[in-house]
């Protein structure tokens, strides 16, 4: 699909808005890459270009005292982590692929993984951006200081955009020191409900647990993985606030400082390369249910829940039929719990019938139409795959 | 509705120092008044502008252009305190710290708390993307938001996310908070609640000088320690809020940190130790921890009501909101200081030191001043800009900064702005005037900055 388009590889912010500025005049189409990580993501179209932001790359700035960092777009976020590890300081996004994935990737995706549950995800750390836009010019939005209510938050425009806006070039975070301690807790229930029970007992405490992930991958086995960060006495008692509410919920748990190699794997869920995997976003008490109705669907395989976020995946495989009516029943299941829900991943096969954002009943819509509109006139950034179609 | 020039006058003004009169003022008892005098507005092209309690500090709330000031004192209602999904439903002129009271009884509070909590409304909190002393580590109005109802200027109503953390394609609520009613109207919100810490541990940090204040912040940051809040007050400022409260604030320091750390009860102690060593090695003359409830609230008393003391120092005075990277603050406030003496204006200090978010409050008694007040705010915001910050931090552009905004901004970073503006309201009628520059306000500005 991709051998027939002509690549770039700006080296520069001023080439990269040059080169959107000439597609767009030429009307050629243009599909927007970092490390590639996410190619599954959204109703992909062939195009006539790729631009390749990879030729943007270098941490910008970084001032340890005023706790914010500036990076080129293209920057590996494994390179950030490095480079802010060695000043004792983070930068607290954990998405998938983390350990290839681009720092603009991780914005233009709205790539988030558990410890949303304490520090927040993307647009609560986003804090500056500058942007490519299609008519040819360089937009900054934000800055690099954490507070600023100058002008529209363009930032969160982009956040999630998937590149249909314009070229996110270089962003800008707070961060926050290490944590003193970081340790965790595995549990284990019979039940569902008793897993999200015990995971929201911890989550109305003031405890901050870093993640509180709910996982199963058969309706009569639950687990409840805890990360606990921070000063080492307040890691202790939210371990024992954990310890507390799942033996309430009648489970049982086990204390795990390593936990970070069982929260990876399910981090990368959306990496599974085979079945369909579907991200559904839903008030924090409808978790349960729609656990419910994915646990019950032919081929169900996996549900990994950010559970202090309402941040659901459920990974199912089976026959095409199969998977096609599970997605429309998850779609359907998170709509009516008040949430909503996207197709992340689906074979080539159902592609067709599967589209990613579903029946495009989004509340909103004609706005966000206007908006694509203003922002890219000749409808030449990714075609297709974003909500906007 | 309101028509009499009488009725009128009370909204000719905000908290700022801007005032135009309304052609009318309108109270709607709920979404479909406020869609149906949109789409009045819209047919007869008259401007529509919102209200809450207009303590807005950028003549956001100010019909500047004329046109209809919609006051959202009758839709002050909470809908639905959802403890189990940890949000709550209201409506816009809903009192912020009437809705942190609601919710304390389910161990849940709203925490984004500007200093005018006690007035100011959830809707312009949403307006504004306000912030308050504890957005240091939690945030700002924005990331309490999950759901919005909004009114366009052509009266359409568009209901945007809802109870969960995301929403489907373009974060169009992450646009529209903080957008100061340039792009529509807002008529029912839906913000998280955050679980009520368990304790809190406050303390007050006096120094000889404000430079040493200022080393303390940063200081504390480089040892790993993010407190919840870190205000800063220098000794003009903490000689009127004595005078006016009593919050036992040292009248001989040259600069008070007011520092609190909350959470669980655990490792607030340490904390807090830490903090008072740093403080300490950094010269810091009087340490002191509130012991109770009330001695805490003392404390904050003090730092909240610093603003309204300002009239013990002079009959009036004008607020700035610029933003700079924490580590500039000795040499801005070096800069402020500077700018003070050149005017002869007196400049008093009170402000969020951990976001870098000054707060320079320049003293008048004469209307005749204002000019030169003028000038001297200008000079400190481009002060801050040029120390890469922001020309303001919570209190908006408004009217009163709208002709600044080239300072921080290219043309093309405004014209991506605009996109976003005539995406929600093509025609121009909501709240004009504010936000972007204006050809005719703006051309002695501009005279200005090219002489």
């Amino acid at each position: 699909m991709s051998g027939a388009s002509e690549q770039l590889t700006p080296k520069t912010y001023q080439q990269c808005a040059l080169a959107l500025g000439t597609a767009s005049e030429r009307r050629r189409s243009v599909r927007i890459r970092g490390a590639g990580t996410k190619d599954y993501l959204g109703d992909v179209r062939p195009t006539d270009l790729i631009l390749e932001t990879t030729g943007l790359r270098g941490i910008v700035a970084h001032v340890p005292a005023d706790l914010t960092v500036t990076v080129a777009a293209g920057t590996p976020l494994t390179e950030v982590r490095a480079a802010l590890a060695q000043a004792g300081q983070f930068l607290p996004l954990d998405p998938p692929h983390g350990d290839t994935a681009t720092i603009g990737g991780v914005v233009a995706a709205n790539s988030t993984g558990f410890w949303r549950a304490r520090y927040g995800g993307v647009r609560d750390q986003l804090i500056g951006t500058t942007t490519a836009l299609a008519d040819g010019t360089l937009a900054r939005a934000g800055g690099r200081v954490v507070k600023n209510v100058a002008g529209y938050d363009v930032n969160k425009l982009l956040i999630g955009s998937l590149g249909t806006l314009g070229v996110i070039v270089e962003c800008t975070f707070k961060i926050l020191p290490l944590p003193k301690a970081s340790a965790g807790l595995q549990a284990s229930f019979a039940q569902g409900s008793a897993a999200f029970a015990a995971a929201d007992a911890v989550a109305r405490t003031p405890a901050r647990a870093a993640a509180l992930v709910v996982q199963s991958t058969a309706r009569e086995s639950w687990r409840l993985l805890v990360l606990a960060q921070g000063d080492p006495s307040a890691v202790e008692r939210t371990l024992a606030i954990a310890a507390d509410a799942v033996q309430e919920e009648g489970g049982t748990s086990e204390r795990h400082d390593d936990i970070e190699l069982g929260l990876g794997p399910l981090r990368d869920l959306p990496a599974t390369t085979r079945g369909t995997v579907l991200r559904a976003s839903l008030p924090i008490a409808a978790q349960n249910a729609f656990a419910d109705v994915a646990t019950r669907l032919a081929g169900f395989r996996h549900l990994v829940a950010d559970a202090a976020s309402g941040v659901v995946r459920v990974h199912v495989q089976s026959d095409e039929s199969s998977e096609i009516a599970a997605a429309d029943a998850l779609r359907a299941a998170a709509r009516v719990c008040g949430g909503s829900a996207y197709v992340e991943r689906r074979p080539e096969a159902i592609r067709d019938s599967v589209s990613a954002w579903g029946d495009g009943d989004v509340p909103g819509l004609f706005l966000m139409k206007r908006l694509k509109e203003a922002f890219d006139p000749n409808g030449v950034l990714e075609p297709g795959r974003g909500v906007v179609r | 509705m309101l028509g009499t020039r009488e009725d009128l006058i009370i909204y000719e003004y905000d908290g700022a120092v801007d005032t135009a009169t309304p052609d009318a003022v309108v109270l709607p008892n709920d979404t479909n008044d406020v869609a149906k005098l949109a789409r009045f507005c819209h047919e007869h092209r008259v401007p529509i502008v919102p209200r809450g309690a207009g303590t807005g500090l950028s003549g956001g709330a100010i019909p500047v252009e004329g046109g209809v000031v919609v006051a959202f004192a009758r839709m002050a209602r909470i809908l639905e305190i959802d403890a189990a999904n940890r949000r709550a439903v209201v409506q816009p002129g809903l009192i912020n710290l009437h809705l942190s009271t609601a919710a304390a009884p389910h161990g849940l509070y709203f925490v984004p708390d500007p200093s005018s909590q006690k007035a100011c409304t959830l809707g312009g909190n949403v307006a504004e993307n306000s912030g308050g002393p504890h957005t240091l580590a939690y945030g700002v109005t924005t990331n309490h938001v999950t759901g919005l109802e909004i009114v366009l200027s052509d009266g359409s109503i568009v209901r945007l996310g809802g109870k969960a953390e995301d929403s489907e394609g373009y974060d169009l609520i992450g646009a529209f908070v903080g957008s100061e009613g340039t792009l529509g109207l807002v008529t029912e919100i839906t913000v998280k609640l955050t679980p009520l810490p368990e304790d809190k541990r406050t303390i007050l940090a006096a120094f000889p000088t404000m430079d040493q204040a200022s080393a303390s912040v940063s200081a504390i940051i480089a040892a790993g320690i993010v407190p919840q809040a870190i205000e800063l007050m220098d000794q003009l400022a903490t000689q009127a809020v004595e005078a006016a409260v009593s919050a036992g604030y040292p009248l001989d320091a040259g600069g008070i940190l007011l520092l609190e750390v909350d959470g669980l009860r655990e490792g607030l102690d340490h904390a807090a130790e830490r903090i008072e060593a740093i403080c300490r090695e950094q010269g810091a003359t009087t340490l002191r921890r509130a012991q109770t409830v009330m001695e805490r609230e003392r404390l904050w008393a003090g730092r909240k009501g610093a603003f309204a003391a300002m009239g013990r120092l002079a009959p009036a005075y004008y607020v700035q909101d610029g933003v700079i990277p924490r580590t500039r603050l000795p040499d801005v406030l070096r800069a402020i200081e500077e700018i003070s003496v050149r005017h002869g204006l007196r400049v008093a200090n009170v402000f969020h030191a951990g976001d870098g978010n000054l707060h320079p409050l320049v003293l008048f008694s004469d209307p005749s001043e204002l000019p030169r007040v003028h000038e001297a705010g200008l000079e400190i915001l481009t002060a801050c800009v040029e120390a890469g910050g922001s020309i303001t931090g919570e209190h908006g552009v408004g009217m009163e900064k709208n002709c600044y905004m080239p300072l921080q901004y290219s043309p093309d970073d405004l014209a991506a702005m605009r996109r976003v503006k005539t995406t929600f309201d093509p025609d121009g009628l909501a709240n004009p005037g504010k936000i972007f520059p204006t050809p005719g306000r703006c051309r002695e500005f501009q005279l200005h900055a090219t002489r």
